[in-house]
C-alpha cells in the first residue's frame, strides 16, 4: 500500500451558529485551503462527506455533490457520503485513506458538517433516537445520555469511580476549550460548577455532557508524492483500526465499562503504526460523555483497567502528564456536531504534530491518536505520525 | 417554534407491517415472547426473522416468564425526545436469562436499585396511523 498523510486542515467556528449548513461547509473548506496554499479547490480529485442527519435538519441529502459544487470541487475519483452515526467523520477519513493507499486517488477532502440547532436543539435531540435502534430502543426514548449512564453506573460500581473523578473530565475539557477559539464553550469551569449542574442521566451531569453543536471541519489527504509536493510538514497516516460489538445496548458486553471492540480498534491501529500507548503524545479521543473519555483511557491502554478515574485525578491526561488528551477541549468542550467531530479531531492532531496548536500545543508532540466512536460498542482509532516510518 | 416536527417514534406492529407482529399480538394480551431458531435452536432477543448464526429464516415463538431482575438502570431527568417526560427510568432487565432493555413504568426513581424484580406490564401508546392499538414491552416494580 501506498504511504497517505494529511497535507491540510481547518474547521469553522463551533456553536449554536446563525448560519446555514452550505455555510459551515464554507467556512471549513475556506479554513482548509488555507492550510494548504498550494492547493486549489480544482486540484482536488476526490471529496467525502461525513454528516449524520441532513435530512432533517437542513431537508438535503445528495450531500457530497453539493457540497463539492459549494466547494468548487470537481470529484473525479472519489465522491460520498459517509453516515455512522457519531463517527462518520473518522470512517470518511478512512475511505479517503484507502482509496488513495489502493493508488485510485492522490488527493482527497474529507468533510464533516453538521446543523443540529435547526431551528432549535430539540430538532437534534428527536433525531438523536435514530441513532440507536428505532423498534427495540428509540421507541422507548432512548438517546445517548442514557447508554453512557448505564456505563457510567457499571464504572462507578465495579472500581469505585467517584462523580468527582468524572467531573474532572468535564473541568479539564472545558479548561482545554477556553484556549480554543473555535470551541463552542471558552469559559473554561471548576469542579463546584460540574458537580453542581444540573443532573441529565444519572449520574452524568451537564457539564459531563456534550451539547448540541452546529459546525464542520475538514481535512485534505494526500499520497506520498503529492503530499511531498503540495507541503514540506506532512502529518502521516500511521495506522487505522475499526471494530464493532454490537448495535443494540443489550448486544453490547454485559458490563458496559468493558468496551472491547475499543481495544480491537486500538490493537489494529498501534500494530499497523508499529507504536504502543506510551508514545502517544496527544489524543483526541470521544468524550461525548465523561465516562467514555475515562474508558477510552483504560480500552486504548493508557491505563490499566479500572484506573481511569485515578488517571484524570492525578492529571495524567493533561499537560505535563503521559498524554494530553484532547487539547482542543473534546466534544464536551468544543461541542458535537456528529459528522464534524472525526475530522475536527483530525486536524486538532494535524495542528499539534505541526507544532501549530499555538497556546494548545502539547510540547514536541510526535505521535497523536484520534477515537471516534458511534455508541458504546462502535470504534474507529486513527494513529498519525511526524515521521512517515 | 412551529418549524419542528416528530415523526412517529412507534414502530408499525400489525401483521401487514411486520414479521414480529405475533411478539405483539401476545404483548396486547399480557405476553412476552421471543422468537427461538427452528434450525439451531438459539433463543433471541430481541425476536428476529433471520438468524446471525445459522442463517436460517425459520423461528418459533416462545413465551418468556415476563418476570425478571433489574440488571443496570439510569434515571434520565431532561434532554428526553420530544413526547417523553422525565423522569424517565430506564434499565436492563435480565429475563430468563436474556437482557432486555426497557422502562420502568410507575416506578418512584429513590426505590429503584439493581437485583429487584420485575414484571412485565405492557405500555400502550399512541395508535398507529391506521388506528391499531400499540404496546411497548415495558416493566414495573414488582
Ligand atoms: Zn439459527
Amino acid at each position: 500500500m501506498r504511504k497517505v498523510a494529511l497535507i491540510g486542515a481547518g474547521v469553522s467556528k463551533f456553536g449554536v451558529r446563525k448560519a446555514s449548513y452550505r455555510d459551515l461547509i464554507w467556512e471549513a473548506g475556506k479554513a482548509c485551503f488555507d492550510a494548504a496554499p498550494a492547493v486549489k479547490p480544482k486540484d482536488v480529485e476526490g471529496l467525502v462527506v461525513g454528516s449524520v442527519m441532513p435530512e432533517r435538519t437542513a431537508f438535503q441529502s445528495h450531500i457530497s455533490s453539493m457540497a463539492a459544487e459549494a466547494l468548487g470541487i470537481r470529484p473525479s475519483a472519489l465522491s460520498a457520503r459517509t453516515e455512522h452515526m457519531c463517527a462518520s467523520g473518522t470512517v470518511g477519513i478512512r475511505y479517503a485513506y484507502a482509496f488513495i493507499a489502493a493508488g485510485l486517488a492522490d488527493l482527497v477532502m474529507v468533510l464533516g458538517v453538521e446543523k443540529l440547532n435547526q431551528p432549535s436543539g430539540d430538532e437534534a435531540i428527536l433525531n438523536m433516537g435514530t441513532g440507536v435502534d428505532r423498534e427495540w430502543e428509540a421507541s422507548f426514548g432512548l438517546t445517548a445520555p442514557p447508554c453512557f449512564a448505564l456505563a457510567a453506573q457499571c464504572h462507578i460500581a465495579e472500581y469505585g469511580t467517584t462523580e468527582e473523578q468524572l467531573a474532572m473530565v468535564g473541568v479539564k475539557n472545558h479548561t482545554h476549550a477556553a484556549k480554543n477559539p473555535n470551541a463552542h464553550f471558552q469559559r473554561g469551569a471548576t469542579l463546584e460548577q460540574v458537580l453542581g449542574s444540573r443532573m441529565i442521566s444519572s449520574p452524568l451531569r451537564l457539564f459531563m455532557c456534550s451539547p448540541i453543536t452546529d459546525g464542520a471541519a475538514a481535512v485534505l489527504i494526500a499520497s506520498e508524492e503529492r503530499a511531498r509536493a503540495l507541503t514540506d510538514k506532512p502529518v502521516w497516516i500511521r495506522g487505522t483500526g475499526q471494530a464493532l460489538d454490537g448495535f443494540q445496548l443489550t448486544s453490547l458486553h454485559e458490563d458496559y465499562a468493558h468496551w472491547p471492540a475499543l481495544a480491537r480498534a486500538a490493537q489494529s491501529a498501534y500494530g499497523m503504526a508499529g507504536v504502543r500507548p506510551q508514545d502517544v503524545d496527544v489524543a483526541e479521543v470521544h468524550d461525548c460523555f465523561a465516562i467514555a473519555e475515562l474508558i477510552a483511557y483504560e480500552e486504548l491502554g493508557f491505563c490499566p483497567k479500572g484506573e481511569a478515574g485515578a488517571f484524570v485525578a492525578d492529571g495524567r491526561s493533561d499537560y505535563g502528564g503521559d498524554v494530553v488528551v484532547n487539547p482542543r477541549g473534546g466534544l464536551i468542550g468544543c461541542g458535537h456536531p456528529l459528522g464534524a467531530t472525526g475530522v475536527a479531531q483530525a486536524a486538532e492532531v494535524f495542528a499539534q504534530l505541526r507544532g501549530e496548536a499555538g497556546a494548545r500545543q502539547v510540547p514536541d508532540a510526535s505521535i497523536g491518536l484520534t477515537h471516534n466512536n458511534s455508541g458504546m460498542g462502535e470504534h474507529v482509532v486513527m494513529i498519525y505520525g511526524r515521521e512517515r516510518r | 417554534m412551529s418549524y419542528f416536527r416528530a415523526t412517529d417514534p412507534f414502530p408499525l406492529e400489525s401483521a401487514e407491517h411486520t414479521k414480529l407482529h405475533e411478539f405483539y399480538a401476545r404483548l396486547a394480551v399480557g405476553r412476552l415472547a421471543t422468537t427461538r431458531c427452528a434450525t439451531c435452536r438459539r433463543l433471541a432477543w430481541p425476536p428476529r426473522a433471520f438468524c446471525g448464526e445459522c442463517g436460517s429464516d425459520r423461528f418459533d415463538w416462545v413465551d418468556l416468564s415476563g418476570e425478571g431482575k433489574i440488571h443496570a438502570f439510569t434515571i434520565q431527568e431532561v434532554g428526553l425526545p420530544a413526547g417523553f417526560v422525565g423522569p424517565r427510568v430506564f434499565a436492563i432487565v435480565k429475563v430468563d436469562g436474556l437482557r432486555v432493555f426497557s422502562v420502568l413504568v410507575d416506578a418512584e426513581p429513590a426505590k429503584v436499585a439493581i437485583g429487584q424484580t420485575v414484571r412485565l406490564s405492557p405500555l400502550r401508546v399512541a395508535d398507529d396511523p391506521n388506528g391499531n392499538a400499540r404496546w411497548l414491552p415495558a416493566f414495573r416494580l414488582a
